[in-house]
């Protein structure tokens, strides 16, 4: 094999399309998915990771209310046939909800830092499961025509504690996400 | 249809020397190709440019072509590409690389107008092919490294493309662990007629599945054939013999000394 002189063409670098938030999306919603069905229930309450992540994903990639609710149809889809709840539908409605108020919280000038520390992620995270919990548990309670002390004893309070949990690992996993999204390229 | 046919290839990263040098290979369809070889070879290099990473998303220099199922690399875009060429690198930092090649394609499914119901019945497809399904069991934290090399392969599989191109796959994983990896790549081989190809330097849990070697020697292609006829040749020319597993070794040291008896005796 002699290396005769051949003529070389030069290529341009094209590193990173404008579809970033989409790719980081789309990695930390399949995380989500595989996440949610490893995890075992401990007393009934086992953290909502779809919403976690998506919640990441949106404080990463700040994405417009089209693409927030685009991001929260997809989570919502994909848990379909991952759900072990009795209307797994449900989450076509509460989950764009969720995604839609992570995007509108994050429009709020407010300050969510202690010190130089980003608290964000907690605080929208911690919001953004509770709205969708509750239109989740609401669309049950109607489509079910649930008992009214079941979703006030049974329901709520598992919503609230669920929105502790993912509040918690949001904020836990931000910060290496944040690398991630951040290893390569641009901010699209 | 989906050959993959390196023609007269070189290769150069952005102002550095070649790293590919006159590439002619052909990888026919529904083959299961290793390429090994030592370090720096150029092997990551080749896969990336069956997927037109090299030179679409790096740049650089190329002459000669690489054509995948009858279309130049040079001349499709990097993500349509994605569509049949899945791949899966080494590290996680260019596993991110391979998902920004991938972009349009990763989510892709909806992208194209996909019912999510579609989406949702693919993704569970594909989690159940690679075995994760059924996992509802398992702790959280043990993703094990096999698990987690299922999860990078079920995330390629979900695009669905003909040819798979995996680079150091098994580098992660114990020895159960990498003939586990392997039954399944074979098996996506044998049953589902993909194009697999694996950069591997430990060729023994490999073997069983391959019917194509190619041996890279700096930016160069040494030898490329079945494996039952390239492995004597590695250890007789000393092409990269390391890469021979001990046992073939034996074998191949025995059969040569029964011959040199013969040679004798006749
Ligand atoms: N992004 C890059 N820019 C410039 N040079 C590179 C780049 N990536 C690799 N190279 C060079 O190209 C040559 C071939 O590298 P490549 O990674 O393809 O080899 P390899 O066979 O995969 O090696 P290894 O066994 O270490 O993975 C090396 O000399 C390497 O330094
Ligand atoms: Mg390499």
């Amino acid at each position: 094999m002699e290396s005769n002189k051949q003529e070389m063409v030069t290529y341009s670098p094209n590193q990173g399309g404008n579809n970033r938030w989409l790719t980081v999306t789309t990695l930390l919603l399949a995380v989500g998915a595989i996440l949610k069905l490893v995890t075992p229930s401990v007393g009934g309450i086992t953290p909502n990771w779809m919403i976690a992540m998506y919640c990441i994903a949106i404080n990463l990639t700040r994405p417009t209310f089209g693409q927030a609710a685009g991001i929260g149809l997809v989570a919502g889809a994909v848990q379909i046939p991952l759900s072990k709840s009795a209307f797994p539908y449900g989450n076509l409605l509460s989950e764009p909800v969720g995604a839609i108020a992570c995007a509108l919280l994050l429009q709020a000038t407010m300050k969510m830092n202690i010190g130089a520390f980003n608290l964000r992620p907690a605080i929208t995270t911690f919001l953004s499961t509770v709205a969708s919990g509750m239109t989740f548990i609401t669309v049950m309670k109607l489509v079910l025509s649930l008992p009214l002390s079941v979703y006030l004893y049974a329901m709520m309070p598992v919503v609230f504690a669920v929105a502790v949990i993912n509040m918690v690992l949001a904020q836990l996993l931000y910060f290496p996400a944040q690398k991630l999204f951040a290893a390569r390229g641009n901010k699209a | 249809m989906n050959s993959i046919i390196f023609d007269n290839m070189s290769y150069a990263y952005p102002g550095g020397d070649a790293v590919l040098k006159n590439i002619n290979a052909i990888i026919p369809p529904d083959s299961f190709t290793i390429l090994t070889g030592p370090e720096g070879a150029g092997k990551t290099t080749f896969c990336l440019a069956i997927a037109g990473a090299v030179p679409g998303y790096f740049g650089g220099r190329m002459a000669g072509s690489v054509t995948v199922g009858g279309v130049k690399t040079t001349d499709i875009k990097v993500a349509d590409l994605a569509e049949r060429v899945g791949i899966v690198l080494a590290d996680y930092d260019s596993q991110l690389l391979a998902l920004t090649v991938a972009e349009e394609v990763a989510f892709g499914l909806e992208n194209r107008g996909a019912a999510p119901e579609t989406i949702a019945a693919k993704i569970r497809e594909v989690l159940a092919l690679v075995g994760l399904s059924g996992n509802e069991h398992a702790e959280v934290a043990g993703l094990s490294g096999g698990q987690r090399q299922r999860l990078a392969i079920a995330g390629m599989l979900v695009a669905d493309p003909d040819i798979l191109v995996l680079d150091e796959p098994a580098s992660a994983l114990d020895p159960e662990g990498t003939a586990e990896l392997y039954r399944l790549l074979g098996e996506l081989n044998r049953k589902y007629g993909k194009t697999v190809i694996v950069v591997e330097h430990c060729l023994r849990h490999v073997l069983p599945y391959a019917n194509n070697l190619l041996v890279l020697q700096q930016g160069c292609l040494q030898l490329a054939g079945h494996p039952e006829d390239l492995l004597p040749r590695m250890l007789k020319e000393a092409v990269y013999a390391e890469a021979v597993p001990a046992e073939v070794k034996t074998i191949y040291a025995a059969a040569a000394g029964v011959r040199k008896e013969e040679t004798r005796s006749a």
